[in-house]
């Protein structure tokens, strides 16, 4: 079969790629064959297209910055040690989401064993990059309020992009508890957020 | 919604410092050197220990053979860390650090601080124990569901169907069974300090354990009528029924005997010293003593694995493809391919990993 790759001008003059999943998969695999075979360049390249992701993925979920940098740092590790037997036609992105994920999952009730609690003011803004929205403000704080398993149900769905199935294959649950969740998870995050504003 | 959490913010510093230590830890990984003849090494090794593990059976100086082989068996190159497991499944394991369950692609999850644990019939729950304490978890939340406060728990067991469920248990010197939500925990009968069995394959809640006096007892757990199915055996260590419900073998000092329940006929198998007993799905059956791991097959007993240190535990993949047992001085984990292949494959720094030199509660399907 011929995996087409077609372009068409938007609107607005910039350059549309279809197809894109099928070109960056095939990407993917040929970056993670030739970080086995031992180019830094190619373990490079894979490392800068999914840290953001992956940081941002356990930020949201733990709300501590240092702990979502311990936490993708040492899921990349992971990937590291495992790199000569990761199966290529499996794609690299949820492999090292499920880690993340988890991870910050476990850190997350860790902390919660401990009797901290997560921050009222949401996911730490330490060295901000840039001004958040208003919209993103609430949402962070939103966020606070959520266990750390609706948080990483929401983080899978809307920031990762993942369907209910994929993400129930990802945490070991049933998708109806998946379902339950998001749906749970979206209506306290309403609540609260409708709770910040004046 | 993508797009406020996209606008979340985040550390900017955090990529730059972290790339600094992964490049380092891929600088010194050293690539797998990968070789394109048709006969494939590991198929080499994993033959040449079939043939010398074969010798051993015929001849002392077979047995020599062995040793020498199992000096070079794969355990020198094991993996450094349990990067995943060899078969699709959930792996269930509880020591001093805690217990946890290990998924396929190797990722961990801690349950929480329990020394036992165990599977519920469709690995659904888990029911763990702190020693003074019975609790049901989520394998996937660690979510507890109720917990029991008795003392001197051990072998915590989940059987029934998905519907009706009993949790079995031991105290001190004694058998209790309480209803899978938490309900009429029962004191039953003195037990000897093995873990019972619940019979598969039955919506009757049927239960195997060891009387003090080394009989193997079978119950109605719900009715508390007891049969007695053996003579008394010394030193029994373990009891296992096959997947189907028709068998129950017994480790005992001097012998490993299966019970046939339909005809009441006893097979006898004069193999002693044998510590643990696991039946594969398809009705095979596992033992381990001392140092090896033996495999009833058919009617037919020969050596699977011979190790170089004294293995614990042992526990068969889902699909009954993979076998493994611990090697707890060598700080490993072997696991035994016994279909499709006879690969060995190791794993090291499993206290590191867990805490402790952990035992293997199960090796569960997806839920």
């Amino acid at each position: 079969m011929c995996n087409r790759i077609s372009t068409v001008s938007s609107s607005a003059g910039a350059t549309l790629r279809l197809d894109r999943p099928v070109v960056a998969e095939r990407r993917e695999r040929a970056l993670v064959r030739d970080a086995q075979g031992g180019s830094a360049e190619a373990f490079e390249q894979l490392f800068r297209s999914h840290w953001p992701r992956a940081y941002r993925a356990a930020l949201l979920v733990v709300g501590d910055s240092a702990a979502a940098e311990d936490i993708a740092q040492e899921s990349f590790l992971a990937a590291v040690r495992a790199l000569d037997r990761f199966d290529r036609r499996r794609p690299f992105g949820p492999w090292l989401h499920r880690i993340v994920v988890n991870r910050a999952i476990d850190w997350a009730r860790a902390r919660a064993l401990r009797r901290e609690t997560f921050g009222d003011d949401g996911p730490d803004p330490a060295a901000r990059e840039r001004e958040p929205s208003e919209h993103a403000d609430d949402l962070a704080l939103g966020l606070a309020h959520l266990h750390p398993e609706q948080r990483a149900v929401i983080v899978l769905r809307y920031l990762l992009e993942y369907t209910p199935g994929e993400i129930a294959h990802m945490l070991d649950l049933p998708r109806g508890t998946v379902n339950s969740r998001l749906r749970r998870g979206l209506d306290q995050l309403q609540d609260a957020v409708e709770g910040e504003r004046p | 919604m993508k797009r406020a959490l996209d606008a979340i913010p985040a550390d900017a510093g955090a990529e730059e410092r972290a790339w600094a230590v992964v490049r380092e830890a891929y600088a010194r990984r050293e690539p797998a050197v990968r070789h394109r003849s048709p006969v494939r090494p590991a198929f080499v090794l994993a033959a040449a220990v079939v043939v010398a593990l074969a010798a051993a059976a015929l001849s002392a100086p077979g047995r020599a053979v062995v040793n020498a082989v199992r000096k070079s068996i794969g355990i020198e190159g094991a993996q450094p860390a349990l990067f995943q497991l060899p078969a699709p499944g959930r792996l269930l394991v509880s020591g001093a650090g805690g217990t946890w369950v290990v998924a396929a692609d190797g990722s961990t999850r801690r349950l929480g601080a329990y020394s036992q644990a165990s599977w519920s019939p469709h690995a659904l729950f888990v029911v763990a124990t702190t020693g003074n304490e019975l609790a049901t978890v989520e394998p996937a939340t660690g979510r507890v569901h109720w917990q029991l406060a008795r003392p001197a728990i051990g072998f915590p067991r989940w059987g029934g169907t998905r519907t009706d469920t009993r949790i079995a248990y031991l105290t001190t010197d004694r058998l209790h069974v309480v209803a899978g939500d938490g309900t009429g925990d029962r004191r039953l009968r003195p037990s000897a300090r093995v873990a019972p069995a619940w019979r598969p394959g039955t919506s009757r809640h049927v239960l195997a354990y060891v009387d003090v006096r080394g009989r193997l007892t079978i119950m109605n757990a719900d009715r508390g009528v007891a049969t007695r199915l053996s003579r008394p055996y010394a030193e029994v260590r373990d009891i296992a029924w096959s997947a189907d419900g028709k068998t129950i073998a017994l480790a005992a000092r001097n012998e490993v005997v299966l019970f046939e329940i339909a005809t009441g006929d006893a097979h006898v198998v004069h193999v002693g010293g044998v510590r643990a007993l696991a039946f594969a799905p398809d009705g095979r059956l596992a033992l381990m003593r001392g140092d090896g791991v033996l495999l009833v097959d058919h009617g037919h007993l020969r050596s699977l694995f011979a190790g170089p240190s004294r293995l614990a535990g042992l526990a068969w993949s889902p699909n009954g493809r993979w076998l493994l047992s611990s090697l707890p001085a060598a700080d490993q984990w072997v696991f035994v391919q016994t279909r499709g292949g006879h690969r060995i494959l190791a794993v090291s720094h499993i206290r590191r990993q867990f805490g402790s030199e952990p035992s293997l509660d199960g090796w569960a399907p997806e839920a």
